[in-house]
């Protein structure tokens, strides 16, 4: 799937290491990615995706190793800076003063406005909100949203702050089934823009979603990236079985439909991939 | 333009003009409260006459009104502004509906360092007199604007810095608390609990140690009042309020960030958590000490300005600092003319009365809390 021009790197993780006091969650953890690419992170709770995405976004300090942003050391970049090229979607958003869903968005103007908000800054809201399908929210209250739409709020500020790069911590975990998909498609337009210069690196539970959208998929295990490269590489029977401990069956890619798996137990068959706790 | 930034631009019109409704209303209320008092002879339009240049005033009458209600009702906005610019910075900050200058021990440690230089007798007057002019080589340098300003205002100045250090102690606290995973929004009230007793138990001693001088004015620290700030003191925190408001003001985007969605959502909006809260904790200290050091303790205006403030504008800090300096000049205002009228001539302190509407405003806040602004 990879592209065949040589493409500029947005960021390059070089040897990250990080641990919480005595839990080292990630070890030597190499990682490149280029333009327009739209790239899944795969691992079990707790294998260290959410910790990964912090580091990259400077929430987190890692113990050592470089993280470049566009050939720049992300810690020579202040936060605003770093703001402007790298958006995160968070987990989740907790609020104690809440906002109009439109102001919401705006905050992701705050990097690339000192204090006036000008009317393109507007409109650029207004353009996600209706990209997103959000119109109809914008002069709602954001903690008066149940918790797909929020999270469909938080993407989207993520968007207006137009980033190199996003970084993306289960950003589909509460959106039903229509959502999903549509929020995919979404953040797979922008990224794979020929002209534009953005990527997407995005922590998932869901393998088939990771497989239908995903250039790129990393499986992240036992402290390493144990396996990098497209969804057909990468999600094999044998693979699948090593991460996750379940045995499943490979759907390959067809014509009309993307590489699905299908998650078998013992005992049950299951249609869906259901790993979480 | 399409019609959603349209009408974002709307409603951002329409929160203007409320504001600019409440500023009309705290300026006739001004006006209003200088015509108001016990004084038999200066009813309201006799009042608004001698103002107005209508009428001739005695010089008992213009005392009155220029040394008695003026200055009174000065330091009522300019108090007002700052207490409530101080409760909207900290609930911004620290994402917690609950607190403000006097609910985090932030105004009994003001409180406390004004005391103290009471009492203790901080005169520096005299000894920053002999300093400026050159250990007595050249007394002209005293008449020297700057100087002599600074000589004129040492005194005061000498309590504001005193009850700033000692707020600071109380901002050192709640910052390391805030560094302490998970703690709740009632933590920070509990430590402040803590906070008002200890202080309130140094005052307390230092009763034992006072002259009757001093008692009266210690009298003045557990409820404040805006009796004995004189026009020169209400003039001088009114020149320290303008100078530090666009401080505030430019904060708005962080604050904006930070009480919205917290420090991972404020650092990947390039907000840097930390670094904000500490500034902004140390500026709302400077305003709650520039105030308590005249007044006294004066309590809840810093928690409920800023909250009805936010159901007129919403959570925008843009707007929200604005309305809430505005909301808390007028409640102040309307706390003090109440106090001074109602049961006239008898004078219910300010503090008092912000109390008794106060109290239950921050029951209902604590009860209403897990729900979410
Ligand atoms: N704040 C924290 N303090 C200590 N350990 C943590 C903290 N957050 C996460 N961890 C640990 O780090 C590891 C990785 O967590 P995380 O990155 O959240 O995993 P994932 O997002 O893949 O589910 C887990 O073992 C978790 O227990
Ligand atoms: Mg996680």
């Amino acid at each position: 799937m990879s592209p065949p021009r040589k493409l500029r790197e947005v960021i390059e993780i070089e040897d990250l290491n990080f641990s919480w006091k005595n839990n080292h969650v990630l070890e030597d953890v190499n990682i490149s990615i280029p333009n327009n690419q739209l790239i899944a992170i795969l691992g079990i709770n707790g294998a260290g995706k959410s910790t990964l995405l912090k580091c990259i976004n400077k929430i987190l300090k890692p113990d050592s190793g470089n993280i470049k942003l566009q050939s720049n050391d992300i810690s020579d970049l202040n936060l605003v800076e770093l703001a402007k090229r790298i958006s995160y979607v968070p987990q989740s958003v907790l609020t104690s003063f809440s906002m109009e869903v439109f102001d919401v968005v705006l905050l992701g103007r705050r990097p690339h406005i000192s204090w006036r908000i000008s009317n393109e800054d507007r409109d650029k809201v207004s353009k996600t909100l209706k990209f997103l399908n959000l119109e109809d929210f914008a002069f709602r209250r954001f903690n008066q949203l149940s918790g797909g739409e929020r999270q469909r709020v938080i993407i989207a500020k993520a968007i207006a702050q137009d980033p190199n790069l996003f970084l993306m911590d289960e950003p589909t975990s509460d959106l039903d089934l229509k959502n999903q998909i549509e929020v995919m498609t979404c953040i797979k337009k922008l990224v794979s823009k020929k002209e534009g210069t953005k990527s997407a690196l995005i922590a998932i539970h869901d393998i088939n979603t990771a497989a239908r959208f995903a250039d790129r998929i990393l499986l992240l295990h036992d402290k390493k990236i144990v396996a990098d490269g497209t969804p057909e590489d990468v999600l094999t029977e044998e693979n699948i079985a090593n991460v996750f401990g379940v045995t499943s069956e490979i759907i390959p890619k067809s014509k009309s439909n993307p590489l699905r798996v299908i998650i078998k137990d013992k005992t049950n068959e299951y249609k869906e991939n259901t790993e979480e706790e | 333009m399409d019609n959603i930034s349209n009408q974002h631009i709307q409603n951002s019109k329409i929160q203007i003009l409320l504001i600019f409704i409440l500023t009309v209303s705290t300026f006739l209320l001004a006006i209003f409260a200088l015509g108001m008092g016990s004084s038999t002879n200066l009813d309201f339009l006799t009042t608004l006459k001698i103002v107005l240049s209508l009428e001739e005033a005695t010089t008992l009458q213009s005392d009155i009104i220029w040394k008695l209600r003026f200055p009174r009702i000065l330091m009522a906005i300019v108090g007002g502004i700052a207490l409530a610019t101080a409760g909207a910075l900290m609930q911004g900050c620290l994402g917690n509906p609950l607190v403000s200058p006097l609910t985090l021990g932030v105004a009994s440690g003001a409180a406390l360092g004004a005391a103290l230089a009471i009492v203790i007798g901080f005169s520096i007057s005299g000894e920053l007199a002999y300093l400026f002019s050159f250990f007595g080589l050249f007394p002209g340098i005293l008449y020297w604007p700057p100087i002599e300003f600074i000589l004129f205002y040492s005194d005061s100045l000498a309590i504001i810095v005193n009850a700033f250090l000692f707020s600071l102690i109380v901002v050192a606290i709640i910052i390391q608390l805030g560094n302490l995973r998970s703690v709740s929004a009632e933590s920070y009230i509990l430590v402040g609990i803590a906070i008002t007793f200890i202080a309130g138990a140094i005052v307390s001693t230092m009763q034992y140690f006072a002259t009757d001088a001093q008692l009266s004015q210690l009298a003045h620290w557990s409820f404040g009042s805006l009796s004995r700030p004189t026009l020169w003191d209400a003039v001088l925190i009114m020149i320290i309020v303008i100078i530090l408001m666009p401080f505030a003001l430019i904060r708005a985007w962080d604050l904006n960030t930070l009480s919205l969605g917290g420090d991972d959502f404020a650092i990947s909006t390039g907000v840097d958590p930390k670094v904000t809260r500490k500034k902004i904790l140390i500026f709302s200290a400077l305003m709650t000490s520039i105030v308590i050091a005249f007044t006294g303790l004066i309590g809840f205006l810093g928690l409920a300005a800023p909250h009805m403030s936010r159901l007129i504008v919403g959570n925008d800090y843009r707007k929200l600092i604005p309305c809430s300096a505005v909301f808390g000049a007028l409640l102040m205002l309307l706390a003090d003319t109440l106090g001074r009228t109602l049961f006239a001539p008898i004078i219910i302190p300010v503090g008092i009365m912000l109390s008794i509407l106060g109290g239950p405003f921050f029951m209902y806040l604590l009860l209403r809390n897990r729900s979410g602004f």
